[in-house]
C-alpha cells in the first residue's frame, strides 16, 4: 500500500482514538448527571447534547469554526499562547469528538439508568464517599454500556466528514482523514486513490463492528 | 495508571498543534486547483526551500474559514464573488487575477458528438444539462452567465440540473442522468467516460477569473507575497498551462 | 465504673413524622435496648423506619438518636449524611454487589476506629470457604451471612436488619438466629430487627414496636405487646 494511503489510515485511526478518549470524561459525566439528577434547564441541556446528532454536520462544523477560529471566543483566548486549532490535527480530533459525543452520552445514560440507585445507597451506608461510590459501584455496573457507547463514538469519529472538512480543511499530511480524502480525491478525479481509501475505510469499519459484536457477546 | 497517562499524553502530543517550526506558506486553493497546486508546491519547495501547505475545498467553504480568522497566507478562489466576500481579510493591493479557464461542454463518451455552438443545447436531443449549482459553484455561475449572455437561458433553464459540485455534474453525464454538462476545460481530467463536445473559445466565453490575494491573518505575509510573485512568473505559468489553465501573467 | 457504662443498654430516640404521598409513618419513642424488633404486617412502615434511621429517607419533622448520637434533628437542621451514620444495613434483598466477589463485598467498607476483625467475623459467620466465590452462586443463607459480614466489617453503631430470615431455608434459620444473638451479645452490636414473625421477635429482641399502617400501636417488652 502506498505510504500516503497508509499515513492517512493511521492518522485517521489515531485521531479517532484520541477523540474517543477525549469525549469519555465529559460524556460519562454528562450521562451520569442526566441519568441521576433533576434540575431546572435539564431539557435544554439534553437538547444541546443531542444537537450534533440532529444538525447537518456541516452546520456543526460552521459553529465549531466560529467558536475556535481566531475571531471566536475560544480561539481568541488561545491565540496569545500561540495555540491555533483551525487547520490542525486538533481540529480533526475536535470535530470527531463533538460528533461522537451525543452517541456516547445516550448509550452511557441508558447504562446508568439501568444501575439501580439502591446499590449506590448500599455503598453509602458502608461509608463510601460520592467519588468512591461512582468509581467502585456505578461505573463498573454501567461499564458494558459505556464501552458500547465509546465504540459507537469511535466508529462515528472514523467516518466523520462534514464538520471536519469545515473546521480542519483538507490538508494532505496534516488534516486529511479517510473520509475527507475520499471526497477530495473523488472531486479531483483521482479515482484510484479514492478507491484505495474507500477500501481501507470499509475494512476499518468492518473491524470495529466485529469487535463491538464480540464485546456484546462476552456477557 | 501512570503508564496509561504517559501513553495518552504521548498520543495527544502527536495530534495537538504546535507553532510551526519551518517557514511555510498556507494556501487555501479552490478544489479545481488541487492537483496542479500539488505540483506547484513540490517545485516551489525545491526551488526556495519554503514549504507550501495547500488546503483545498469549495471556494465558499474556504472563504468562510478565512472569514472566521483562519491563518491562511494566500487565497486562490475560483471566482471573484467568493474573493469579494473576504474583502475585509485581504491585504490591500495584493489581489491579482491569477488564472483563467475555459468553459467546455461534455457529452457521454459512448455518444460522442461535436457542437459548433452552445446554442445547440436548446435542441430537443438534450433533455437534461448538468451544471454546478449557479448559486454556489463558480463553474456553474460562469455557465449560467454565459447562457444568459447568449440569450438562451430562458430556453434551457427548464433542462438545467444544478449539481452540488462539478464532479457531480460530470458524474451525471457519465451515468446517463444528463445528456450534457457545462464544466471547466480543466475538469475533463476528472472525467473518464465523457468526451469533449465543445471548448468555448476564450473570446466568446465569459471572463473566468481565479483571483489570488494575500490574507491579513496569515502568519507568513512575506512568504505569501513571494509565492504570489512566483506564481505569476514564467515557470509557474508553464506548470499551469500544462494542467490546462490559462495563466494571466504580469 | 467503665464496666457499668458498657453494661447499660444502648439508647435510641425515634421521634419523627415521615410522609410520602398518602403514606405516613410516625413514631415517638425513647428506648434503651440491645435489640429492637419492628413487628407488623406488610406495608405497616417497618422498612420505612429502617430507612429513616439509615438516612435513606428524611422525615419532615423529627429527631433520630442512635446510641446517644444525633443522626437527624429537623429543629436544628441537623442531618448526618448516610455515609457518616455508621449504620450496618442489610435490606430484604440483601444487595450484594454483583460485580465484586465475596471478599471484596465483605471488605468494601473502609474500617473505622472500632472495627470488627476478620478472624472474629470468620469465626462467627464461617466465611473462609466463601471468600473467593462469586456472589451469583451463593445460596440464600450464604448471601445473608456475607451481607452480615459486610455490614459488620465497618464497625457500625447499629445493625439494621430487614427480615433477615425470609430468604433462608428453614433448616438454617436457627443457625442464623444464633449468629445474630452472638452479634448482639458477644460483639455488642445493637440490632434493629424487622419481622412479621412473633417468635423471631421474642427470640432476639428485648424491646418490640408494633406497627399498623404507619402508626405505633404498641411498644414495650415483647411478651407484653406481641401476639
Amino acid at each position: 500500500m502506498p505510504t500516503e494511503i497508509l499515513d492517512i489510515a493511521v492518522f485517521t485511526t489515531l485521531a479517532a482514538l484520541v477523540a474517543t478518549v477525549v469525549m469519555l470524561p465529559p460524556g460519562i459525566g454528562l450521562a451520569w448527571v442526566l441519568a441521576r439528577h433533576q434540575f431546572r434547564g435539564k431539557a435544554i441541556v439534553e437538547t444541546l447534547a443531542s444537537l450534533p446528532l440532529v444538525m447537518p454536520p456541516v452546520a456543526t462544523g460552521l459553529m465549531l469554526l466560529w467558536l475556535v477560529g481566531r475571531r471566536g471566543p475560544v480561539g481568541r483566548a488561545l491565540a496569545p499562547f500561540g495555540i491555533e486549532i483551525v487547520f490542525t490535527p486538533a481540529a480533526v480530533v475536535l470535530a470527531m469528538a463533538i460528533m461522537g459525543l451525543p452517541l456516547l452520552v445516550r448509550t452511557a445514560r441508558a447504562g446508568f439508568e439501568q444501575v439501580t440507585k439502591r446499590y449506590e445507597q448500599m455503598a453509602e451506608t458502608l461509608g463510601a464517599r460520592p467519588w468512591r461510590v461512582f468509581t467502585t459501584v456505578t461505573l463498573p455496573l454501567a461499564s458494558r454500556n459505556i464501552l458500547a457507547g465509546a465504540l459507537l463514538g469511535f466508529t462515528r469519529a472514523l467516518g466523520e466528514f462534514g464538520a471536519t472538512i469545515v473546521v480542519a480543511g483538507s490538508i494532505p499530511g496534516r488534516t486529511r482523514t479517510l473520509a475527507v480524502g475520499i471526497y477530495t480525491y473523488t472531486e479531483t478525479g483521482q479515482d484510484a486513490r479514492a478507491a484505495s481509501l474507500l477500501a481501507v475505510s470499509v475494512t476499518l469499519a468492518f473491524g470495529a463492528a466485529l469487535i463491538a459484536n464480540r464485546l456484546a457477546r462476552v456477557d | 495508571m501512570l503508564r496509561w497517562w504517559a501513553t495518552f499524553a504521548l498520543v495527544i502530543a502527536t495530534v495537538v498543534p504546535l507553532p510551526a517550526q519551518r517557514p511555510e506558506v498556507l494556501v487555501s486553493a479552490a478544489a479545481s486547483l488541487a492537483d496542479v497546486m500539488g505540483t506547484i508546491a513540490r517545485i516551489y519547495e525545491m526551488r526556495t526551500g519554503t514549504r507550501v501547505v495547500v488546503n483545498t475545498g469549495a471556494s465558499n467553504t474556504l472563504a468562510r474559514q478565512i472569514a472566521a480568522g483562519a491563518a491562511v497566507d494566500l487565497f486562490i478562489s475560483a471566482d471573484e464573488a467568493q474573493m469579494g466576500t473576504v474583502r475585509d481579510e485581504v491585504v490591500a493591493n495584493t489581489t491579482v487575477d491569477l488564472l483563467s479557464n475555459q468553459l467546455a461542454v461534455v457529452v457521454p463518451a459512448d455518444r460522442p458528438r461535436t457542437l459548433r455552438s452552445v446554442r445547440e443545447l436548446t435542441d430537443a436531443a438534450f433533455r437534461r444539462v448538468a451544471i454546478g449549482d449557479p448559486a454556489a459553484v463558480p463553474a456553474g455561475v460562469y455557465a449560467k452567465a454565459y447562457l444568459q449572455q447568449l440569450g438562451i437561458w430562458p430556453a434551457v433553464s427548464g433542462k438545467i440540473v444544478p449539481t452540488a459540485s462539478v464532479r457531480l455534474a460530470l458524474a451525471a453525464v457519465e451515468n446517463g442522468a444528463a445528456d450534457a454538462a457545462i464544466v471547466y476545460r480543466t475538469d475533463l481530467d476528472a472525467a473518464h467516460r465523457t468526451s469533449l463536445a465543445l471548448a468555448i473559445p476564450l473570446a466568446e466565453g465569459p471572463r473566468i477569473i481565479y483571483p489570488a490575494a494575500v490574507i491579513r491573518s496569515g502568519r507568513n505575509r512575506e512568504g505569501a507575497t513571494r509565492l504570489l510573485a512566483w506564481l505569476r512568473g514564467t515557470e509557474a505559468a508553464g506548470i499551469f498551462k500544462g494542467a490546462g489553465f490559462i495563466p494571466l501573467g504580469q | 465504673m467503665a464496666d457499668a457504662a458498657t453494661r447499660m443498654p444502648p439508647q435510641f430516640e425515634l421521634r419523627f413524622l415521615m410522609t410520602q404521598g398518602a403514606f405516613t409513618v410516625a413514631a415517638d419513642l425513647e428506648i434503651a435496648a440491645r435489640a429492637i424488633a419492628l413487628f407488623g404486617p406488610s406495608g405497616s412502615g417497618k422498612t420505612t423506619i429502617l430507612e429513616v434511621i439509615a438516612g435513606l429517607r428524611s422525615p419532615k419533622h423529627g429527631r433520630i438518636t442512635v446510641c446517644g448520637r444525633i443522626l437527624c434533628d429537623t429543629e436544628t437542621h441537623t442531618n448526618v449524611p448516610v455515609r457518616d451514620r455508621h449504620v450496618g444495613y442489610v435490606p430484604q434483598d440483601v444487595l450484594l454487589f454483583p460485580h465484586l466477589d465475596v471478599r471484596r463485598n465483605v471488605t468494601y467498607a473502609q474500617p473505622r476506629r472500632r472495627h470488627i476483625d476478620m478472624p472474629d467475623l470468620d469465626q462467627l459467620l464461617g466465611l473462609t470457604t466463601l471468600m473467593d466465590r462469586k456472589v451469583s452462586g451463593l445460596s440464600g443463607g450464604e448471601r445473608q451471612r456475607v451481607a452480615l459480614a459486610r455490614a459488620l466489617y465497618s464497625g457500625p453503631d447499629v445493625l439494621l436488619l430487614d427480615e433477615p430470615l425470609a430468604a433462608v431455608d428453614l433448616a438454617r434459620r436457627r443457625l442464623i438466629l444464633d449468629t445474630l444473638v452472638a452479634i448482639r451479645d458477644e460483639l455488642r452490636v445493637p440490632l434493629v430487627y424487622v419481622t412479621h414473625s412473633p417468635e423471631e421477635a421474642r427470640a432476639i429482641a428485648d424491646y418490640a414496636i408494633v406497627l399498623d399502617e404507619g402508626n405505633v400501636i404498641a411498644a414495650g417488652v415483647p411478651d407484653d405487646v406481641l401476639p
